[in-house]
């Protein structure tokens, strides 16, 4: 996929890494939709979590892997019958493999209204700098 | 030709999504396919799949139930409405990205069943997810009609 990045830098939109969904024992799960932005300073993750509260979400970071995993915390009350069911009843789960670039202890995160925003600060030896000119 | 993005596409993988060691010779191309296709389509894809959001439909003997899974939207910017037995869901998510205001707005319309009280139809919004309780008029409650043969 790298190949593909550097041919045409508009796919390379996860620039730190790249995103593998499949980790081997936690059953089945289902991929959020998710949102990387960059800056100059750090990298901005938004993933749409509907249905998972704090307690439900689970923030995993290691040194070459940043893992997401969210339980829906809702529960189909006795005598509801399901007509029709758009959403699956399986956790969110979001893996995304990094080279290290960033700032593991400083990273910040909020949960609103289903939505999880990372704000992930680059390490200092990424960040651009400017090089004066004698 | 239109595309159609599943909402469960782990379903027609053709690696397992679980009770697997080792990874499928078809995951990383699967993946990255997926990731093409992902990046190349979100600029040409209008309408369906933006702007469609997952709706469940439930029932009880006293209410119908829809929830509609919206993360990131605030209470001012939904709007529900029921008009001839069609219940239709409007919302808008605004994002401030740096300087300009981002707005991505999503629209269903879903058939309801039953009869509903339309002036009793009540909505709650909690982390990202939107329920909209419909009671159900009397006349359609499952009553016990005693029949006589003769």
């Amino acid at each position: 996929m790298s190949l593909f990045n550097s041919l045409i830098p508009s796919f390379g939109r996860v620039v730190a890494g790249s995103a593998n969904g499949h980790s081997p024992d936690t059953g089945p799960s289902v991929k959020p939709a998710y949102e990387v932005k960059e800056t100059d300073e750090a990298f901005g993750l938004t993933v749409y979590l509907p249905g998972v509260s704090k307690d439900g979400l689970d923030i995993t970071a290691e040194s070459d892997q940043l893992r997401i995993a969210g339980r829906r915390a809702w529960k189909q009350p006795e005598g509801w019958t399901a007509l029709y069911r758009e959403s699956p009843a399986v956790p969110f789960e979001l893996v995304l493999n990094h080279d290290n670039a960033i700032q593991l202890e400083k990273i910040h995160a909020e949960l609103r209204d289903g939505v999880l925003r990372l704000s992930i600060p680059k390490s200092e030896a990424i960040k651009p700098r400017k090089i004066a000119v004698n | 030709m239109r595309l159609v993005r599943f909402a469960n596409s782990n379903a027609r993988s053709l690696s397992p999504a679980f009770g697997y060691s080792s990874r499928s010779p078809w995951t990383g191309l699967e993946d990255q396919i997926d990731q093409l296709f992902d990046s190349a389509l979100s600029g040409f894809v209008t309408g369906s799949s933006r702007t469609q959001f997952p709706v469940d439909l439930y029932e009880d003997k006293e209410n119908t139930y829809v929830r509609a899974e919206l993360p990131g939207i605030s209470r001012d910017d939904v709007s529900v409405e029921m008009i001839e037995g069609y219940l239709t869901i409007t919302a808008v998510r605004k994002e401030t990205a740096g300087d300009g205001e981002e707005s991505v707005s999503f629209s269903r319309s879903i058939s309801i069943p039953e009869d509903v009280h339309s002036d009793k139809v009540a909505a709650a919004y909690q982390d990202g997810v939107l329920t909209v309780t419909l009671p159900k008029r009397e006349e359609v409650k499952p009553k016990k009609i005693n029949i006589q043969v003769k």
